[in-house]
């Protein structure tokens, strides 16, 4: 990616490129945790879900030559530590913004623990649909080249808000999540409401795992993934638990996580810790930009520990 | 709405827990189309009485029969098909979401995709032929109380439940909105298409609106009457017997003296932003107690969270002695300030730490509690063993975590750390909420002799009598704002009724709220 | 009152009396036995599920408990390797546990840490020619400084704009570990060491050596005072009371008339400090600068210290030791059973799991009913 005489447009096109690409995980594990804190719960642990997934989608595909059976492994890992998270959470007297911490450490610790193997094989990747074609340049071919699962994450935003608002189980899940009492009265099971709930967002960071195992870093070591798990969270209040608005914030999130690199390809090398520290500064300066300590965050589900 | 309300039943129905014996072969009968008050003090049975009815809890023994014939309930869902429904003292709404999604969510069988325009349109049809019309996309939070109750009954009938058992449900209505719901009621049952079964503590509503009365008294059936041939204070000898407790009211005389504490112009917002306090002013003397009646949800609860330092006040001024107050340590040590708060175990006290660190919460940090910088708990245990046998506070010991004790036990351990030592303003909240007859006695009579002995107390309480009986002055509290006030001895109920009601309550955020 | 009801409770609270002496010695050690039993509970529970994991892999279960046990106290050279290891999570566990005295969970120890570290050497860098004692002090005194400063940092975001605390001090750590790597590779980078990007060392002189006879580093000691000091701070000082009452029910504290934004303050630079004294030592007692190597998750391991400790000071000395134990087998594990240096975080992740499962069993084992 060596583009001298773009200059600049080099760099603005490396980052949106590198947003579409880095955002898939983002959007993800957003969508994930939104379905999760949608039901009353926050579950922290994500990023040790995403190292997991991670590890399992780059094992299977190795194993099996299919990075699509490894995008599957990834989601089921990520399923059964959601359902893990939620299992604990569902007993009396248990936080779960402690369970979250938790579940990172052991995630992660089970991740390079099965995963020791597999650090130095190299797996089948998934493919990429190269939508850039057209140019010359090979920045820009490189910049669209982008894997399906960017759109079926589009496509999931947008069903995911249609089905919280007009299925069954969307009201349900709403329910948990917004009036927990209520929905007791209703004679419902909140508890199996909310396992549902967390295991799909595992599943669903899961897959985002397995993106950056099989796409784009695309290899299984560790510093796979640093904090992009937490900043989901980070990022579903700042989408106000809104599905679609999770797309276009982890595409800002994304191109804050690509800054770094792309500034590094046109040689700006000094400060790179700096830059790759951009993300999480941004995060945490939404965070407060959000916050108000007198009143709830807007539009959170009424049950969630961290907005009352 | 053309179905006719079933029969219900209940034969000898016993419940027992633990060695207290919540209902003692209890019957009683619902024709269709009855109106019947179920009356009784906290204790006496009538929520355990509808909870069994309701499947919530198994009774022991005795038998229900709905239309004659004897029916097995085993739980909340057996009762789903009865026709059975009951509305409670909170709202069971889900308040981010609209009054139709939370119809649809009422539904026992929700369509795996919900087709709005079906939907709506049946929700149209049935609030045609309902008593009360709201706007089906209104978010519930934007509904006033009133609505809110509404929603909660229309709930139950677009459900189809013609046996309707209503619990409290005017306590956070105006009597304006209550007069609405419950003359509606009547009339629904008037013309047979609705029973209703109404638990108070009201003798108006149950004089005004019910057709038959029976009275529970710790556990038993003990009186029942047909509302046209009876009178309050025959149902009252019923409920207490044959003398009820009162406290004996002997006032001293007091000299005028300078406000203790001054409030003007307060303005405070609640937790949804929503203005509570709204340019609220009153004044309490030493040796008198200012009570501020109204009904619950018109400011109370912010304006007693702004003088215990739990919410900050927008605008306006409070001053304590003369002097501006921030409800700092030194300050409430200084001017004797004390709080007596609704939900003590909430409020005033620490769950987890033990009775005798609670009862030092006002003083750990001075002699002879502490030294220097250290806390002394030996000489916080001589303390509070010396408290709890003056106030008879019911505990294994002082090291006891707070949470362990009954809730009585709770008030009065809150109430023995609040009244010990000198006492220049008390604020009293609910002070008597959710406590049994005597017990209440007690905390009024300890009120009067705080009074008698200086101190300025401000009364809040949504218990009309209780401030009647209590105060040197009423005071009414409406929308955030003081709107009436009158000297206790010439207090007239309705005149103050009518100022509780008068001012409209609106829920709908103000102009000035936050952005972003 | 009415007068049965006043001599029912006259003599209801004399029989109390009676038996008051023992069950008020019940009350007081209860909590205390119960917090134990639940915490050795967990662990035995972590510990068999940990086995099966084991076993899955074709391993023997008892072969590896015996491992780690003669890793973590079965030589004198594997008790010296524990001890090293336990004496910066005896200190990064005040991180975690005095925020959580005041209702906040702070797991922000890593962060400190880090930048307890880069305190260090900057003040060995700025403050030269100082006796050696003054200069250790002077390093480990910046370190603390850091560490309470960045978390009080996010405490006041806490206060004053409700910036909830755990995600804020998580994003933190990665932001200080930023901020280490950058200084290391770049403006205090030593450039006479050409195998890993360090800093510039801290003064031989301010070096804190090791305890006469072991070797182990008198941070150690460093350790155990802290947690006496921070002990009698948290449970028999007036500060200490407000600071209960405050996690206790805010509500309660407000009422009371306490300062909130001080007593948070206060408690997030406590721990900050805390943590912050652990990076200052690890580079003046172990490293002797600032590297990647001071970021191996010390802080992470302190919140496990601290939960399964109960959040009690005293019980943080125990607790290190154990997890101090478990980390400084890792070793032996891998290099007698080839297993992956995963596996020792692979059990603590599993110990915190039981332990927060264990929570649900709070109060139940002993029952204190009036």
């Amino acid at each position: 990616m060596m583009e001298g005489t773009l200059g600049s447009w080099g760099v603005l096109i490396a980052v949106l490129g590198g947003a579409v690409r880095v955002s898939t995980p983002y959007l993800f594990v957003a969508l994930g945790e939104t379905l999760t804190e949608r039901a009353g719960r926050v579950n922290l642990g994500l990023e040790g879900t995403l190292v997991l997934g991670a590890m399992a989608g780059f094992a299977v595909s190795f194993l099996t030559g299919s990075p699509w059976l490894g995008v599957l492994a990834g989601g089921i890992a990520g399923t059964g530590l959601g359902a893990l998270h939620a299992l604990i959470c569902n007993l009396p007297r248990v936080n779960d913004i402690a369970v979250g911490i938790a579940l990172f450490v052991f995630g992660t610790g089970l991740a390079f623990y099965l995963g020791k193997d597999y650090i130095h094989p190299r797996a089948e990747m998934l493919p990429g649909i190269p939508l850039g074609t057209w140019s010359d340049s090979l920045a820009i071919q490189s910049a669209l080249e982008i894997s399906p699962l960017f759109f079926i994450g589009a496509a999931l935003a947008v069903g995911l808000r249609w089905a919280l608002f007009n299925t069954r189980w969307g009201l349900l899940l709403r329910m948990a999540g917004d009036n927990a009492e209520a929905g007791r009265a209703l004679g419902l099971s909140v508890n199996r409401i909310r396992l549902f709930a967390t295991a799909a967002g595992g599943f669903l960071s899961g897959i985002g795992g397995a993106f950056l195992s099989l796409y784009y870093p695309g290899s299984w070591n560790e510093g796979l993934s640093s904090g992009q798990g937490l900043m989901a969270v980070a990022l579903v209040i700042f989408a106000r638990w809104d599905p679609v608005r999770c797309f276009w914030a982890s595409l800002v999130f994304g191109g804050a996580t690509a800054l770094g690199p792309a500034l590094q390809t046109v040689g700006i090398t000094s400060g790179y810790y700096l830059y790759n520290a951009a993300p999480y500064i941004i995060t945490l300066a939404l965070l407060v930009w959000v916050s108000n300590p007198r009143e709830a965050l807007q539009g959170a589900p009424r049950e969630l520990s961290i907005s009352r | 709405m053309t179905d006719t309300p079933p029969f219900v039943e209940i034969v000898s129905l016993s419940k027992r827990f633990g060695s207290v014996q919540a209902l003692d072969t209890v019957s009683e009968r619902f024709p269709p189309g009855c109106f019947h008050a179920l009356l009784g003090e906290n204790g006496a049975g009538k929520s355990t009485l509808v909870k069994c009815l309701m499947g919530f809890y198994k009774a022991d023994d005795g038998n229900i029969l709905i239309d004659g014939r004897e029916r097995r309930i085993d739980g909340p869902q057996s009762v789903q098909g009865l026709g059975l429904g009951m509305v409670y003292q909170h709202f069971t709404l889900v308040e981010p979401m609209t009054v139709a999604e939370n119809l649809v969510l009422a539904r026992p069988e929700i369509p795996a995709v919900i087709d709005w325009g079906a939907e709506r349109a049946d929700i149209a049809r049935f609030m045609d032929d309902a008593p009360f019309t709201l706007d089906p996309d209104a978010p519930v939070s934007s509904l006033a109380a009133g609505e809110k109750q509404k929603l909660e009954i229309l709930k139950q009938l677009w459900l189809g439940r013609r046996f309707l058992i209503l619990d409290e449900p005017t306590s956070v209505l105006t009597p304006a909105e209550a007069d609405e719901v419950l003359g509606q009621m009547r009339r629904l049952t008037d013309a047979g298409t609705l029973s209703v079964l109404l638990i108070t503590h009201k003798f108006r509503e149950v004089m005004t609106y019910a057709r038959t009365v029976s009275v529970l008294r710790g556990g038993r059936h003990v009186g029942s009457a047909v509302v046209a041939e009876t009178d309050e204070g025959h149902l009252a000898e019923i409920m207490f017997g044959a003398s009820a407790p009162r406290a004996d009211i002997a006032r001293a005389e007091r000299a005028d003296a300078a406000p203790y504490l001054q409030i003007a112009g307060l303005r405070a917002r609640g937790n949804r932003g929503e203005l509570s306090v709204h340019d609220a002013a009153l004044e309490v003397s030493p040796g008198e107690i200012v009570g501020v009646a109204g009904v619950s949800g018109n400011g109370q609860k912010e304006l007693v969270e702004v003088l215990a330092g739990q919410r900050s006040a927008e605008a306006g001024t409070v001053r304590v002695a003369r002097q501006p107050w921030t409800g700092a340590r030194s300050e409430i040590r200084a001017r004797g300030v004390r709080l007596l708060a609704e939900e003590p175990l909430a409020n005033s006290g620490v769950r987890k730490m033990s009775v005798m660190e609670n009862l030092a919460l006002r003083d750990y940090d001075e002699a002879p509690l502490a030294r220097g910088i250290l806390v002394s708990r030996g000489a916080m245990r001589r303390k509070a063993r010396d408290l709890i046998a003056r106030y008879n506070i019911r505990t294994p010991g002082p090291d006891a975590a707070l949470e362990t004790l009954s809730g009585g036990n709770v008030q009065r351990t809150v109430l023995a750390r609040e009244l010990a030592g000198s006492v220049k303003l008390l604020v009293a909240q609910n002070p008597c909420f959710g406590l049994d007859a005597s017990a209440a006695a007690e905390i009024r009579s300890q009120l009067i002799e705080a009074r008698n002995c200086g101190a300025a107390i401000l009364l809040i309480s949504e218990d009309l009598d209780e401030v009647l009986q209590l105060s040197d002055r009423v005071l009414v509290m409406s929308s955030g704002r003081i709107v009436y006030e009158t000297p206790g001895a010439r207090a007239d109920r309705y005149e103050i009724g009518r100022h509780m009601t008068e001012h409209d309550i609106s829920e709908t955020p103000e102009p000035e709220a936050r952005t972003a | 009152m009415s007068d049965t009801a006043n001599e029912e409770s006259r003599l209801t609270n004399k029989v109390d009396r009676r038996y008051g002496a023992l069950s008020e010695a019940l009350l007081r050690s209860g909590a205390g036995l119960e917090a134990f039993v639940l915490s050795a509970l967990a662990l035995v529970v972590a510990f068999a599920i940990f086995g099966v994991f084991v076993a899955v892999q074709g391993l023997d279960p008892l072969a590896v408990y015996s491992a780690l046990w003669l890793g973590a106290f079965g030589t004198s050279f594997s008790i010296e390797n524990t001890l090293t290891l336990a004496a910066p999570i005896i200190l990064t566990a005040f991180c975690t546990l005095i925020p959580a005295r005041v209702g906040m969970l702070v797991i922000g120890g890593e962060g400190a840490l880090a930048l307890g570290g880069v305190g260090a050497v900057l003040a060995g860098m700025v403050l030269t020619g100082l006796p050696w004692w003054l200069g250790v002090v002077a390093c480990c005194l910046a370190g603390s400084m850091f560490g309470a400063a960045w978390i009080m940092a996010a405490g006041a975001l806490k206060h004053w704009r409700g910036v909830n605390e755990t995600i804020s001090t998580l994003l933190m750590n990665y932001i200080a570990a930023a901020i280490l790597l950058h200084l290391v590779t770049g403006p205090i980078r030593d450039f006479d060491v050409s195998i890993k990007a360090q800093s510039v060392p801290v003064p031989e002189l301010y070096r804190l050596g090791d305890i006469p006879g072991w070797s182990v580093h008198w941070g150690l000691v460093v350790g155990v005072a802290v947690v006496c000091a921070l002990h009698i701070l948290l449970r028999h000082t007036v500060t200490g009371f407000s600071m209960s009452v405050l996690g206790g029910n805010r509500r309660a504290a407000q009422m009371a008339g306490l300062d909130i934004g001080r007593l948070t303050l206060l408690a997030c630079g406590l721990g900050g400090a805390a943590a912050g004294l652990a990076g200052a030592i690890e580079v003046v007692a172990v490293h002797g600068a600032v590297s990647e190597s001071l970021l191996v998750g010390f802080g992470y391991t302190g919140i496990l210290v601290a939960f399964l400790a109960r959040q009690n000071p005293l019980a943080v000395l125990l607790v290190a030791l154990v997890i101090g134990g478990i980390a400084a087998a890792g070793g032996l594990l891998q290099r007698r059973f080839d297993m992956p240096d995963a596996a020792t975080d692979l059990l603590l992740g599993i110990i915190f799991i039981c332990v927060l499962a264990s929570n649900a069993f709070a109060g139940r084992l002993f029952r204190r009913t009036a």
